[in-house]
């Protein structure tokens, strides 16, 4: 687990409690603009490199690590590629799969021959979804849209940008390091500036004509951000709260979802 | 002027004061009738009860006056920084500096308590977007908003990290309406791993070196940045004695605590002591009156000590109070249920804790910031709990979470599981709002049988 909110702090305390399991509470830091923070972050993924090591993993070469960053690079992008000929629903499987398979988790992901362009382009924004609230896509393409951007934390917005080849070659692990903790844009950032540099460009690039704020209701960091998203984009924003997988609380996002695109059509 | 210790209405401390006033009772220059800081709104301060010895009546003063004393500060040319959440570290390093002022415009989380909500902070939090299901510590939006509860500071600076979700968001919010913000990274503070030095940190905790490195090459980051602030330097000179100066502070509270806590009757109100503590974290923007009204507090609370006297039942039970309350009304209930606080963790024993001497001051600075009990695990707070429940002989705990507070949602729960099965106490859980008179016979009936449990213990 990660040190990013109060649940997953807390949640680790609760864990190691309560379980046997090896477990790993990694220190992510919220800032960003000093060498400082990212140097922090590369001595956490050396030490998450031992714990992994203790439990009889290999610790790679710098060759075999650069080896490995490229194959899940030419995935990425791959997977990339192939978003506007999947459904939002098979483009988010796909990264999901890859998150927890690796580049043998696509293979299922092939995508057609054909644009997928129908519907009402709408963004998705907010922390991570779990498999099961994937019918989200669904819902937004059987009421007329489709997510064109899918900025959720499991999403699009989860994977981190093309690594430098230059720069792997030189020290993979620094790479790694500039790639994921320097390219992943997230509300819990401080300051969290560069989300909506990214936001902006990425809305403005795929034509997109509203946003979905998903976000589960005890997530204080995605919740602070709503009011500001709104006074931000000139785009309609539809707020979906959840806070369990209950069916009148689907049928309550449902109902939201197909409300807001209808005024969007 | 000294007559038996007991807790008075605001009105009976007015009479009072005439009193104090006609014995030629000499008062600071912020002194004066306590229910002139209900003119200015603070409602609260009706329906509270208050210790009545001339040392209270100075420490209250003080605190509702520090609005006036920042704003005359800055009239003066002062230079003021606002900190944010570290809770007691980044002041010792502003008041080393000549000329600055610090204080935490966290400490607007009071305001709607206070001024029982009149003065519509949590309102223009809510239009913000921070509703209800963030912490009250929301309404420091609302006075940065409304500039009327404290002079903006010039430079805001904030810790953020393992700190909580909630003030995270609301400082993010309050950059985002155009307030630049310093932020410094505080990591989760963690054990030693095979092959990393340990180093001890105030208050018993531990930490690898390398995140004291961490810290103190952030704490470096600010003292570059508070020097070109203040126009001056900030050498290690000025640091030690800012840090002698905090130790003072720290070593009189310290006294105070034992005193109020292992006396045989309560010398001192759990309302005074817990302002008194508050004092600590960023000494109410005056580093010296601030050792001036606790010197005084002691002195009373020694002499009632000295003579026996005190306050409440000599039964009472003696409760240890985890987590500031959001109604400083509750400390009152308490002693009205029949309980008195015997130990308190409020979230910042770091502040309390006497800073190490025989360090460079930017270590010894850097210890005390990971000390926080709050950058830690649930299970490291439970057992400071655990050692200062023993110390102060504690016979009942309550933990009182703060509403809308991400963190307390599941920390309680652990602290809860742990000192029950460290030391086999009642543990109660409550929540406090800002206002809890619409659950104030609620909240009694649970204190009461808190109480009851404690008692009915004694008779095993």
């Amino acid at each position: 687990m990660t040190t990013l909110c109060d649940q997953m702090r807390r949640g680790f305390d609760v864990l190691i409690r309560r379980c046997d399991a090896a477990s790993f509470l990694m220190n992510v830091p919220s800032t960003w603009q000093n060498l400082a923070a990212q140097n922090l972050y590369v001595d956490e993924l050396r030490r998450l490199g031992r714990f992994l090591v203790g439990l009889g993993g290999k610790s790679p070469t710098p060759a075999g690590l650069a080896e490995v960053m490229l194959e899940y690079d030419a995935v990425r992008a791959s997977i990339r590629a192939s978003r506007a000929y999947l459904s939002a629903r098979q483009y988010a499987e796909a990264i999901a799969a890859f998150g927890r398979d690796g580049p043998d988790g696509i293979a299922n992901y092939l995508p057609g021959s054909a644009l997928l362009n129908s519907g009402v382009p709408l963004a998705i924004v907010g922390g991570p979804l779990m498999w099961s609230d994937f019918d989200i896509y669904d819902v937004v393409e059987r009421s007329g849209g489709r997510i064109v951007l899918d900025a959720t934390e499991t999403g699009e917005r989860g994977m981190c940008g093309p690594f430098d080849r230059r720069r792997i070659r030189e020290d993979p692990l620094a790479e790694l390091a500039n790639a994921y903790f320097g390219g992943i844009q997230d509300a819990s950032r401080r300051p969290n500036s560069e989300l909506y540099r990214w936001l902006a460009h990425e809305l403005a690039a795929r034509a997109v004509r509203g946003i979905i704020c998903r976000r589960y209701v005890w997530c204080d960091t995605w919740h602070a951000e709503l009011q500001r998203l709104k006074e931000w984009t000139d785009l309609p924003v539809l707020d979906i709260d959840v806070a369990g997988n209950t069916e009148i609380e689907r049928q309550r996002w449902q109902n939201r979802i197909r409300a807001f695109l209808e005024t969007l059509t | 002027m000294r007559d038996i210790p007991e807790q008075i209405t605001l009105r009976q401390w007015d009479q009072r004061y005439k009193q104090m006033q006609k014995a030629g009772i000499a008062q600071p220059g912020y002194g004066g009738r306590l229910s002139r800081h209900v003119e200015d709104g603070d409602q609260r301060l009706l329906k509270l009860r208050y210790d009545n010895s001339a040392a209270a009546l100075r420490l209250w003063n003080f605190l509702l006056t520090e609005e006036d004393r920042l704003r005359e500060a800055r009239d003066r040319g002062k230079k003021i920084v606002g900190t944010m959440k570290d809770l007691g570290t980044v002041p010792v390093m502003a008041y080393s500096l000549d000329d600055v002022v610090a204080f935490y415009p966290d400490g607007a989380w009071w305001i709607p308590c206070v001024m029982e909500l009149n003065a519509g902070l949590l309102s223009i939090a809510d239009s913000l977007g921070i509703d209800e299901s963030f912490c009250p510590v929301r309404a420091m939006l609302g006075a940065f908003v409304t500039g009327a509860h404290f002079p903006i500071p010039e430079l805001l600076i904030c810790s953020v990290g393992a700190t909580c979700d909630d003030f995270s968001a609301i400082a993010q919010r309050l950059n985002s309406l155009g307030y630049p913000i310093l932020w410094w990274e505080i990591p989760h503070r963690r054990e030693r791993e095979p092959g990393e030095e340990s180093v001890k940190l105030p208050g018993g905790f531990s930490a690898p070196r390398c995140q004291v490195e961490f810290v103190k090459s952030e704490l470096e980051r600010l003292r570059r940045a508070l020097e070109e602030f203040a126009g001056q330097r900030l050498s290690d000179e000025k640091l030690s004695a800012g840090i002698k100066k905090a130790n003072q502070v720290r070593r009189l509270l310290a006294e105070l605590r034992r005193l109020v806590f292992t006396a045989r009757l309560c010398p001192m109100p759990a309302l005074e002591m817990l302002i008194a503590e508050m004092l600590a974290i960023h000494f109410c923007s005056d580093r010296e009156e601030t050792i001036a009204v606790l010197k005084e507090l002691l002195a009373e609370v020694k002499e009632r000590v000295k003579s026996g006297t005190g306050l409440l039942s000599a039964d009472a039970a003696k409760i240890f109070w985890v987590n500031p309350v959001a109604d400083l009304q509750v400390m009152n209930l308490l002693e009205d249920c029949g309980g008195r606080i015997c130990g308190t963790e409020y979230l910042f024993t770091h502040a309390l804790d006497a800073i190490p001497r025989d360090l460079p001051p930017m270590e010894a600075l850097a210890r005390m910031a990971l000390a926080d009990p709050m950058v830690g695990s649930s299970a490291d707070r439970a057992h400071r709990i655990c050692q200062e429940i023993r110390r102060f002989d504690a016979e009942a705990v309550v933990i009182s979470r703060i509403p809308g507070a991400s963190h307390c949602a599941l920390e309680g729960q652990i602290i809860g599981e742990i000192v029950q099965a460290e030391l086999d106490v009642p543990v109660l859980e409550i929540e406090v709002p800002s206002l809890t008179d619409s659950i104030a016979q609620a909240l009694r009936t649970r204190l009461e049988a808190l109480v009851e449990a404690v008692r009915e213990r004694r008779k095993r």
